[in-house]
């Protein structure tokens, strides 16, 4: 282990004598704090939140992971290249144990300059938001600064009523062309959704979410639902008669709130505490009073938010969910370092980044089958050849970066959702153990391989 | 305690069960071909190499730019693999761990952290041997006075000259007192103290049963130190032998003696020319050669003064590289004043006139030998031939003129 320390003690002291941590620093702690200073926020609590929480941590999230992506392939392609690893991997230590000790290097690096800005976007957060008008300090206090978890239905598949459908009802389907299948697909799912989104005029819609695991927990305290809808109306300022009947079926203790609310937007109704049944389930009917559908999309129209830990301890979880990726970008730096030289290895990890940061894009081709866009004049998606290959390995990608892309800890902060120990562990598990572990073994076994003395220097 | 009894056991033990004369490196059918990107051949840099170390010599790779002996030291070291061939170091491959606390290496080029300084860079060695804190400290502080740099320790590495920065780097591959030293082109880019130094640390680590394979292109290097050689050329060994097999050259003789009266030396140059041609026979004065004069010089300027900026004089070897042989019985003693020329046990050419006695009776063996006499082995600046009555008569008339009197005066 001393080796290994000694290896990423080397990666501290080359950050401070070529003044990279400190140049770091200044930058980071610039972006957080000048940035709320550039970007005036409208004296709202959301506002406050939107420039102080999303812009800063994704301005401190996006520069460190591009720092880390250089330094982790200049640490050690550089040091292949400028000759300085003929020298240390000679002596008695394996070459697992240098790459291993980069990798630390970079970590505890990334630590500290991460520590270092989330304090200060913490402390300035506290300061800036006493500053703002009672009421707005209210909602934050209720809306922002909390750690609420989330619980909604779970995601449903439709694929087999839809098969039931097209069984029962669509003769030769098999024969039918693919395009054709496509589009008779995609209407028989969109009404089997509408069935269960849309509440039409006159209508009620019920959900029940089970919290018996959390009854003792959750007893004498208020619940929040976070509920979202749209209409057929194009008016955004528009507002709905709703009426929210929550609480056991057929009891007195059951809570009938209504409620004018605008579509398009997550709006939040506090559910008075004590509103579960005898099995812990909650259910919660909304009556459609107005001559106009209402539509709760299935992922986020509907969602139970109840108090899970305070928001220093979320922000802290938070941040940790940041590190992981950071520590996977430094798992993806230092493969590519293995193996290729420094120029060469910046690009591929970048490209590697962008890939994941373009996740919409693979989502859309594995989506549609296809990378060719639709042909309006055929009504069709278009196809080629090269989709027969591309196609797969995309959905191949989506996984991955699925694993990734499925934690956001900076929309969970600026929305006051918690970032449970469970999630924090599961984002460890999956970024860092699985995906940086498997990046970690490919680029020990490059390096392993490779012939570290084919490299004149250049230093 | 000796300093290798503290340093842990996994690193102190393995090799150590060597004999003299057991190979410590043995090298069988060594091949090494770069290829290109797409796996061709591109340069084959070592061809078919065989040959052995042995435990307690001075081993020479030997050979012009290019002729594989860094090829061949890389792979050693497990830097590079070879296309075929075997390698055994301390009866291991090359990239067993363990066996790599037993050795130390200078590369031909100083790759080292610029960003450390002297004494971070050894530091940073020191523990990855494992090296306990007190024995690190100990071992930097000697190796900085050793190699001159204790008074620019906390300078970084990358403000140093390239001589200095080879001091450092020779520090560093001393740092676990290894058994096996290999050195590539050790003296490159250093000042002849520095070039004396070396070869005066080479010879005191071989003194001390350490096996020492250095790789040059400067002959002189390799001839002031190493016991055995091989001549490397287009990746071949063209050459291998002790340097008294391959330089020694039977059929002369050279005597070396105090001036003689003109007549005793007449007699014997008669003697002489009983037996053998007079263009066979060269007298001359012998010369000193440069490093000695210049060594000479510098340690008189050095008593009277002065402070530098940049590497001084390196002091005496580190103890712990001294080992207990020298160590104990003359503690307090400067054992090895680098600045200074050390007695060399094995130094096959001496330049500079140690003036012995005359053997006569050795002499007169000589002079009465039927063989003709050979002539004298060369070494240093080749001497002048005898002059003839022509060249002297010009003499004569060129030192009349200069003194304004007619020749013969």
């Amino acid at each position: 282990m001393n080796k290994i320390l000694t290896i990423a003690g080397l990666t501290w002291k080359s950050a401070f004598r070529y003044r990279l941590f400190w140049v770091v620093a200044v930058l980071l702690v610039a972006s957080v704090v000048a940035l709320p200073l550039v970007l005036v926020d409208d004296g709202t609590a959301k506002g406050l939140t939107q420039i102080l929480l999303t812009y800063t941590l994704t301005a401190v999230a996006s520069l460190l992971g591009f720092v880390t992506l250089w330094l982790s392939c200049g640490t050690l392609a550089k040091d292949v290249e400028e000759c300085q690893m003929q020298v240390v991997s000679v002596k008695p230590i394996a070459r697992w144990q240098i790459w291993i000790g980069k990798w630390l290097g970079l970590l505890s690096l990334n630590a500290a300059l991460l520590a270092l800005s989330g304090a200060a976007i913490f402390a300035l957060l506290q300061w800036r938001a006493n500053r703002l008008p009672a009421d707005q300090q209210e909602i934050l206090r209720k809306e922002i600064f909390v750690a609420r978890a989330a619980t909604r239905n779970p995601p449903q598949d439709f694929t087999p009523e839809v098969d039931q459908i097209i069984k029962d009802r669509v003769k030769n389907y098999a024969t039918l062309p693919e395009n054709d299948q496509y589009e008779i697909r995609q209407q028989i799912t969109g009404g089997l959704k509408a069935e269960l989104t849309e509440v039409g005029p006159g209508y009620r819609r019920r959900w029940g979410v089970d919290l018996h695991t959390l009854r003792d927990r959750l007893r004498d305290q208020p619940l929040v639902l976070r509920v979202k809808f749209h209409t057929a109306n194009p008016n955004p300022d528009a507002q709905y008669n709703t009426v929210w009947i929550i609480g056991p079926t057929n009891s007195p203790a059951q809570a009938v709130l209504p409620e004018k609310l605008p579509p398009d937007s997550f709006q939040e109704i506090t559910v008075p505490p004590n509103m579960l049944d005898e099995s812990g389930m909650l259910w919660v009917d909304v009556y459609n009073p107005e001559d106009t559908a209402l539509t709760f999309p299935l992922d986020d129209g509907f969602v139970l938010l109840y108090p899970e830990s305070t928001f220093g301890i979320n922000f802290v979880r938070g941040i940790a969910v940041i590190f992981c990726w950071l520590a996977l970008l430094a798992s993806i730096g230092l493969a590519a370092a293995s193996y290729l030289s420094f120029p060469v290895a910046a690009f591929a990890s970048l490209a590697v980044l962008l890939m994941g940061l373009s996740s919409g894009t693979v989502g859309t081709v594995v989506e549609n089958g296809t990378i060719m866009g639709f042909d309006s004049a055929k009504s069709a998606f278009g196809h080629t050849p090269s989709d027969y290959i591309i196609v797969p390995l995309f959905k191949g990608a989506l996984k991955v970066i699925n694993l990734v892309e499925n934690f956001s800890p900076i929309d969970s902060l600026s929305s006051g959702r918690s970032i449970t120990w469970g999630e924090l562990g599961l984002a460890v598990a999956q970024i860092v153990l699985l995906l940086g572990g498997f990046f970690c073994v490919l680029g020990i076994i490059f390096f392993q391989r490779r012939e570290l003395a084919t490299a004149q220097g250049t230093s | 305690m000796s300093a290798v009894a503290e340093i842990p056991p996994d690193v102190a033990a393995a090799p150590v069960h060597a004999k003299a004369g057991d190979a410590i490196v043995s090298v069988r059918g060594l091949t090494k071909i770069f290829k290109d990107f797409w796996g061709r051949p591109k340069a084959k840099a070592v061809d078919n190499v065989d040959f052995e170390v042995r435990r307690g010599e001075v081993f020479g790779l030997l050979g012009p730019n290019g002729s594989g002996k860094s090829t061949t030291v890389k792979m050693l070291l497990g830097l590079l693999y070879p296309t075929r061939g075997h390698i055994e170091v301390f009866g291991h491959s090359p990239r067993h761990v363990k066996t790599k606390a037993h050795i130390g290496y200078l590369p031909e080029e100083s790759y080292l952290y610029r960003f450390l300084d002297s004494r971070e860079t050894l530091d940073f060695f020191g523990n990855l041997f494992d090296l306990p804190p007190k024995e690190r400290h100990t071992r930097n502080e000697q190796l900085l006075e050793m190699v001159g740099l204790n008074q620019v320790r906390t300078r970084v590495v990358g403000e140093f000259s390239k001589g200095m920065q080879r001091r450092i780097g020779l520090a560093q591959a001393l740092i676990n007192d290894p058994d096996l030293v290999i050195l590539d082109e050790p003296t490159a880019g250093m000042d002849p103290i520095g070039c004396r130094e070396v070869k005066d640390l080479i010879l005191a680590l071989a003194r001390r049963g350490k096996t020492v394979i250095l790789s040059s292109h400067l002959l002189s290097d390799v001839e002031d130190v190493c016991d055995r050689v091989v001549i490397y050329y287009g990746g071949r060994i063209h050459a291998m032998g002790t340097l008294k097999e391959l330089l020694i050259k039977p059929d002369a003789v050279r005597i070396t003696m105090p001036p003689l009266p003109r007549e005793s030396m007449q007699r014997l140059l008669e003697i002489i020319r009983r037996d053998a041609a007079s263009d066979k026979i060269q007298v001359d004065n012998p010369t000193q050669n440069l490093e000695s004069y210049f060594l000479e010089v510098v340690r008189k300027a050095k008593e009277g003064l002065a402070e530098t900026s940049g590497a001084t004089s390196g002091s005496r070897v580190a103890p712990y590289l001294r080992g207990d042989a020298e160590a104990v019985p003359e503690k307090d003693k400067l054992l090895e004043r680098l600045t200074m020329a050390a007695p060399k046990p094995v130094e096959p050419v001496r330049t500079e006139a140690p003036e012995p006695e005359i053997n006569k009776a050795r002499l007169e063996s000589l002079a009465k030998a039927q063989e003709p006499a050979p002539a004298p082995l060369k070494s240093g600046p080749a001497p002048a031939p005898a002059p003839t009555p022509a060249d002297l008569k010009k003499a004569d008339e060129k030192l009349s003129s200069l003194l304004g009197r007619p020749p013969g005066k």
